[in-house]
């Protein structure tokens, strides 16, 4: 895997300021040190980080005279920030009352979360050893439109990028986020998010995302200060490797957060979420529902860890997984983890993977309905029920659609 | 309307049906009886097209049609309604865009329009009212958290927006208190005409007082052994199944 770290070290780094590049260097020495993880790194043993390895990473920059430009279909007005190839573009969002871009800064990346005993965070290090462009988004006051993160690569894009973006959300502030990620090409993205949610504030985070071979490797961490909201959903139709990393963290009391996503995979594609709650402090509420459906020969992967700390006594965590199966080749692996080390918590949890009943399939089709369009129903009616929460109808109703038109 | 002839059918290994003949005309009510495991939901299964009920011997006629050619879903487009003795659970799916779906599908396969929304709509909530049933259902998942007797009228619902030409009933009236019961009735006999014909699957005759069948049928060991009229069923509740003779159990 050291190979992995010297092809990802090429080309040299634009010059940061001296803190910055400290900490560029101390990722990287935790990078040499540890190396990438490896099948026995429990974390990681279902993201088959090897394949990265095969790819081609030594080439230049990519043609951008034949890059396509996509624009990613969004269901209202948005202020959208396009990260193409990777790079980040703030020039949509000048003078917006109450958002303000700027530059990230040293004392605005914070470590002390990543593990540097062992590769489990290697590649959060990787993304700070590879520091070129960091963002940071303050929302100061509640916004008119949501904020779009469209990700892209282009056909020919075969490099490793490494955005890090920070959205910092002031007191008693509401914001929508949009990220969505059309990944081609044969590439990496290798993101960053950390998501700062001040006092009272609330965040309603959804994920669109559809990749074909450019691996996407996401870590997002969201800090909730007292009765913040982080709301994410997640739908996710595939890529060849996607791997999301999710931590929230409650750190106050009545801070809540809710995560529901939907990942639909087929043919060899590979998808892995591992989400964690942390009750930091109680009362606290985390709600969880995440759905499976693997068709094909894909494979997906959630582990949902709920952890109580010692003082987050009178919270509450509801997490479920159901999944299905839609082929004898597909995989599915999932673990709800419940840790809890507080008093007078209720907590509940969940796992399920099946198949579609004979049963179901039989009873559509005995009203009319052929075959695959039995099969179409069922499925979605198993996926969206993720959406249920959304508060929002139009929202609700283009997810579903989405949704449907996948299935 | 259906001329069933010979019919032998096998689930697994094990032969249910053992050359069960009849015929049901059009506007007739045909009501079949008979002991646990004689092959009553075996012969719903088998005319609504199920797999793993396979037909080893024996012909099906609907309507001029070999029915047995016929996919489940094509069965359902010629006319073809099965009301389930156990409703299936569809989590996720609400009952309107089901019912919909399932009009528009038979429909779309004998080259009709697709329903419009409004006259839809207007046409589930009758019926729903026909079968005291809160509209607030139309936005349930299907037979979801319903309850027995919700999940068996909801099935009388289906049938009456779909408009079968058969109608197979196969035990509708198990589970329900005596109030739903006569809704259900009602419910068949509103749609009863010279065209429309039923089978009614039932083990108890108090379904075929509301319902008043043109012939009543006893289903033993995956034969017809006995046809009447209504007499027959009022027999078979005074007396049981133990008059049949001893060859016809046997054979």
């Amino acid at each position: 895997m050291s190979e992995l770290l010297e092809q990802f070290s090429a080309p040299p780094l634009i010059e940061l300021e001296s803190d910055l590049e400290a900490l560029r260097k101390h990722a990287q020495k935790v990078l040499m040190q540890h190396g990438f993880p490896q099948r026995k790194t429990e974390a990681w043993k279902y993201t088959p980080i090897a394949a990265l390895e095969r790819r081609d990473w030594s080439s230049d920059g990519p043609d951008e005279s034949a890059a396509r430009t996509e624009s990613i279909e969004l269901p209202f007005d948005a202020h959208r920030i396009p990260v193409h190839n990777g790079q980040i573009d703030t020039s949509q969002l000048n003078e917006i009352d109450g958002l303000h871009i700027e530059p990230l800064r040293a004392e605005q990346i914070d470590t002390s979360a990543y593990v540097d005993h062992d590769p489990s965070d290697a590649f959060a290090w990787l993304n700070l050893a590879r520091l070129e462009q960091g963002i940071c988004i303050r929302v100061t006051h509640t916004l008119e439109r949501p904020l779009a993160l469209q990700f892209s690569s282009s056909d020919q894009f075969k490099q490793a990028a490494h955005p890090r973006i920070r959205i910092e959300l002031a007191e008693g502030v509401e914001a929508t986020l949009f990220e969505q990620h059309r990944l081609h090409g044969s590439g990496l993205i290798n993101l960053v998010m950390d998501l700062q949610l001040a006092a009272g504030s609330s965040l309603q985070h959804l994920m669109q995302r559809q990749n074909d071979e450019s691996a996407l490797i996401a870590r997002t961490e969201a800090q909730l200060e007292q009765a913040a909201h982080y709301q994410a959903y997640v739908l996710d139709l595939g890529g060849a490797l996607t791997r999301q990393d999710l931590k929230v963290h409650l750190n106050e009391s009545r801070a809540r957060t809710r995560i529901h996503g939907v990942a639909a995979l087929k043919d060899k594609q590979l998808v892995d979420y591992h989400t964690a709650i942390q009750h930091r402090v109680g009362p606290s509420h985390s709600e969880e529902d995440f759905r499976i459906l693997a068709d094909n020969h894909s494979m997906g992967v959630f582990n949902g860890r709920i952890h109580m700390l010692p003082g987050a006594d009178d919270s509450h965590s509801d997490m479920n997984t159901a999944n299905l199966l839609l082929s004898e080749h597909a995989r599915i692996n999932t673990k709800p983890e419940l840790e809890i080390h507080a008093e007078e918590v209720t907590a509940s949890h969940g796992a399920t993977v099946g198949q579609l009943e004979e049963a179901a399939r039989f009873y559509l089709r005995s009203r009319g309905l052929n075959d695959a369009e039995a099969l179409a129903l069922l499925k979605f009616g198993f996926a969206a029920a993720a959406f249920d929460a959304l508060e929002s109808e139009p929202l609700r109703q283009w997810f579903t659609d989405r949704l449907k038109q996948a299935l | 309307m259906l001329k069933i002839n010979n019919l032998h059918v096998q689930v697994g290994d094990k032969d249910i049906l053992k050359g069960l003949n009849l015929e049901v005309g059009p506007g007739e009510v045909h009501a079949i009886m008979g002991p646990n495991g004689s092959g009553k939901s075996t012969l719903g299964y088998s005319l609504a097209g199920r797999d793993g009920y396979e037909v080893t011997d024996g012909s099906v006629l609907f309507d001029g049609q070999n029915l047995l050619e016929l996919e489940a879903e094509e069965r359902a487009a010629a006319g073809l309604f099965l009301a389930f003795q156990y409703p299936v659970e569809i989590p996720g799916v609400n009952n309107a865009y089901f019912l919909r779906a399932a009009l528009n599908a038979q429909r779309k396969a004998r080259g009709e329009d697709e329903v419009d929304s409004i006259d839809f709509l207007r046409a589930v909530r009758e019926q729903l009212k026909a079968l005291q049933m809160d509209d607030s259902l139309l936005k349930r998942a299907v037979n979801e958290g319903f309850s027995g007797g919700e999940k068996k009228r909801n099935e009388m619902v289906q049938m009456a927006v779909l408009q079968p030409k058969l109608a197979i009933l196969d035990e509708t009236d198990s589970g329900l208190d005596i109030d739903a019961l006569k809704l259900v009735a009602e419910g068949v006999n509103r749609l009863r005409n010279d065209e429309r014909s039923f089978v009614v699957i039932t083990h108890y005759q108090r379904l075929l007082e509301h319902l008043v069948p043109d012939q009543v049928h006893v289903l033993s060991n995956g034969r017809i052994v006995e046809s009447g009229g209504r007499e027959l069923a009022e027999r078979l509740e005074q007396e049981g199944y133990g008059f049949l003779s001893p060859e016809e159990d046997a054979a």
